[in-house]
């Protein structure tokens, strides 16, 4: 693990990613300092703070740097407050998908027959329908928020990772110290966490890290279809969707209000291509043979 | 290959059976009250039996277990009634119809330059190996797929329509549009482009088609980046093959060894993506339409989630999984004539 870390430093592009990554960290921990809380709105810090009544967006000023989007809410506090809700709802649906993906795969792998059979059809109903859709119904059902959001996510992703993991099972499964650990007499149970899951689970946490973006997008598109989090919430898809009212600018500058929908997509992109410049350099990595 | 369409054929009613149990089962979450929205004809009925909706849930048998109401749901589907809906203030079928020839549009005009393009990109990349153009292509794919469709098309609309006034959303400009409406203008097919054409309308088409231009690039340059990364990778695993170096050694012009040789092996691994393509262009025309305005199915379903439309949300997301079936089916089916190995499995 050390040595791909070195590699994943000495590669230009996975180095960019990190360092992408190393400032969306950073700028999450000291969110307090860069963005303050004021005073009024100690009790709930993702609530992004208004700055007056008016609807259409103000531009950057000393006070504001990146300006005030919808309803004067301020852009600054919004993208560096909602750093923490992008890391947060990324990393939870990735950690719970990936564990029942593993817990899932790798024992419909071990056991196989016609329980695998089952379990595995099962994971191709829940792969093969359109993700997105899926979480708008879940929504209309449990009712809007990042929580239910992250639930339908929860459902509908593990099932990716069963099949991965299955498929190294499979291949591990036949193994000789398998079969040896077997005449020893270890249980079922211990030669699966002992012996197989420690050596099929890295493509599965390969995986896991390439969709740690895509997951961080799906959420903040439901947000912008307004199913996500509740309004005025600290959350990327959220100000993208205060923009769209903006995109047309005055009559005099049509481009009157970029900063509105400019801001919050870079950060979005930024985020996203971090993610995915390491999640390439380290399938170039493990895989050396699609490399090149 | 025939014998493998009819296996596949055969296997279609099982899937669908699955796929309008998981939608039912949805339902499960609703109590009676919220159930019975999806059943209710019209809302005249609502109001005559206001104040004693019980009567009502007796009516439609919600009272009774999962099994009996899962039949009665699936006779009423056989039957092509999908129920009221309360946000578009006619019947689910009826909404649908209404709105599915939009997005079939849009699905035409986005599928072709998708794949080609994707195609496209990914052999220049592969022929060009380490070259600029290759990093060039690279830089694009990664930089597209980091990039939200939302985000995407809110930019477009900004500078494109916003600043320049060269593409705007909706479907039609409102003179078009007026004389798509007036009754000398026959619709055939309730596509803009296509109905302009069987009219003799040509300005009315060429305003149909300055409509498509966003949302269909919109729809495209993600799975540009897609296609193109696995296009590349499988060309290049194919360029050095043996018998692309035979087919180099008899002496084939370059051009020829692609076509012939390098090209079609090389699309295997693209079509066995194709099908979760088809699955990502449907979630992606949700998306896209409520972006640019363009009144098709994805946004209907998106706005009848909004305003907790459940009748609606559940019988498109039927109509959905219907297309997801038979996309995949197709798909497929094309894989088998692409890879002959797989008729034999």
């Amino acid at each position: 693990m050390a040595m791909v870390f070195k590699k994943l430093l000495r590669n230009p592009v996975s180095l960019l990613g990190l360092v992408l990554l190393l400032g969306f960290v950073l700028v999450a921990i000291f969110a307090p300092v860069i963005a303050p809380t004021p005073e009024r709105y100690k009790d709930d810090p993702y609530r992004i703070p208004r700055y007056g009544w008016r609807a259409a967006p103000s531009p950057p000023s000393p006070e504001h740097p990146l300006g005030l989007t919808h309803q004067q809410h301020d852009i600054l506090y919004g993208l560096v407050w909602g750093t923490r809700t992008a890391f947060r709802v990324g990393i939870t649906v990735t950690a719970a998908t990936c564990l029942i993906g593993v817990i899932v795969g790798s024992v419909s792998g071990y056991i196989g027959g016609r329980f695998d059979e089952i379990v595995m059809r099962i994971a191709d109903v829940f792969m093969s329908f359109p993700f997105l859709i899926a979480a708008i119904v879940v929504t209309t059902i449990w009712g809007r928020g990042l929580t239910q959001v992250m639930a339908a996510m929860i459902v509908f992703r593990w099932a990716g990772y069963a099949r991965l993991m299955r498929g190294s099972v499979l291949q591990v499964k036949e193994e000789e110290f398998i079969a040896a650990a077997r005449a020893a007499g270890v249980s079922d149970a211990k030669i699966l966490m002992r012996h197989i899951i420690p050596n099929t689970i890295y493509p599965t946490l390969i995986q896991a890290s390439m969709n740690i973006g895509s997951i961080v997008v799906s959420v903040a598109s439901l947000s912008f279809l307004g199913f996500g989090a509740p309004e005025g919430y600290a959350d990327w898809g959220q100000m993208i969707s205060y923009a769209r009212n903006w995109i047309l600018g005055t009559p005099d500058n049509p481009l009157a209000y970029w900063y509105a929908v400019v801001y919050p997509g870079l950060a979005i992109v930024l985020f996203v291509l971090a993610w995915n410049l390491i999640g390439d350099a380290f399938r170039d990595i493990m895989d050396p043979k699609i490399q090149g | 290959m025939l014998n493998y369409i009819i296996r596949r054929l055969l296997f279609l009613p099982i899937v669908l059976v699955a796929v309008t149990f998981f939608v039912f089962l949805t339902t499960a979450f609703l109590s009676p009250y919220q159930q019975l929205a999806t059943h209710v004809k019209d809302p005249d009925e609502l109001r005559r039996y206001a104040g004693n909706l019980d009567a009502l849930v007796t009516k439609y048998g919600l009272d009774q277990p999962f099994y009996v109401r899962y039949w009665n749901w699936l006779k009423n589907l056989v039957r092509g009634d999908l129920g009221w809906s309360e946000s578009a203030n006619m019947s689910v079928v009826e909404a649908l119809t209404k709105r599915l020839p939009a997005t079939i549009e849009l699905a035409l005009f986005a599928v072709i330059p998708v794949i080609m393009g994707g195609v496209i990109l990914g052999q220049t990349a592969a022929m060009n190996h380490n070259k600029p153009l290759d990093h060039g292509i690279r830089i694009f794919a990664i930089v597209g797929w980091s990039l939200p469709d939302f985000v995407f098309g809110l930019l477009f609309l900004m500078y494109f329509y916003g600043a320049l006034r060269w593409f705007p959303p909706g479907r039609l400009s409102v003179w078009a549009d007026q004389i798509v409406m007036s009754s000398s203008f026959v619709r055939y097919t309730g596509m803009n482009t296509i109905d302009a054409i069987l009219n003799g309308e040509w300005q009315v088409f060429l305003d149909a088609l300055r409509h498509l231009v966003g949302p269909v690039i919109t729809l495209a340059y993600l799975w540009w980046a897609f296609i193109l990364r696995i296009t590349r990778s499988s060309m290049l695993d194919v360029l050095n093959k043996d018998h692309v170096r035979t087919a180099r050694a008899k002496g084939l012009p370059e051009r020829k060894v692609v076509t012939r040789h390098v090209r079609r092996n090389a699309l295997i691994p693209v079509a066995t993506v194709a099908g979760s393509m088809v699955i990502g262009l449907l979630g992606g025309v949700v998306i896209v339409e409520t972006v640019f305005d363009f009144k098709g199915v994805g946004m209907l379903i998106a706005q009848g989630a909004q305003q907790l439309d459940y009748t609606l949300v559940l019988g498109t997301t039927l109509f959905f999984g219907l297309l997801m079936v038979l996309g995949n089916l197709v798909v497929d089916i094309l894989y088998a004539v692409i890879d002959p190995r797989v008729r034999l499995e």
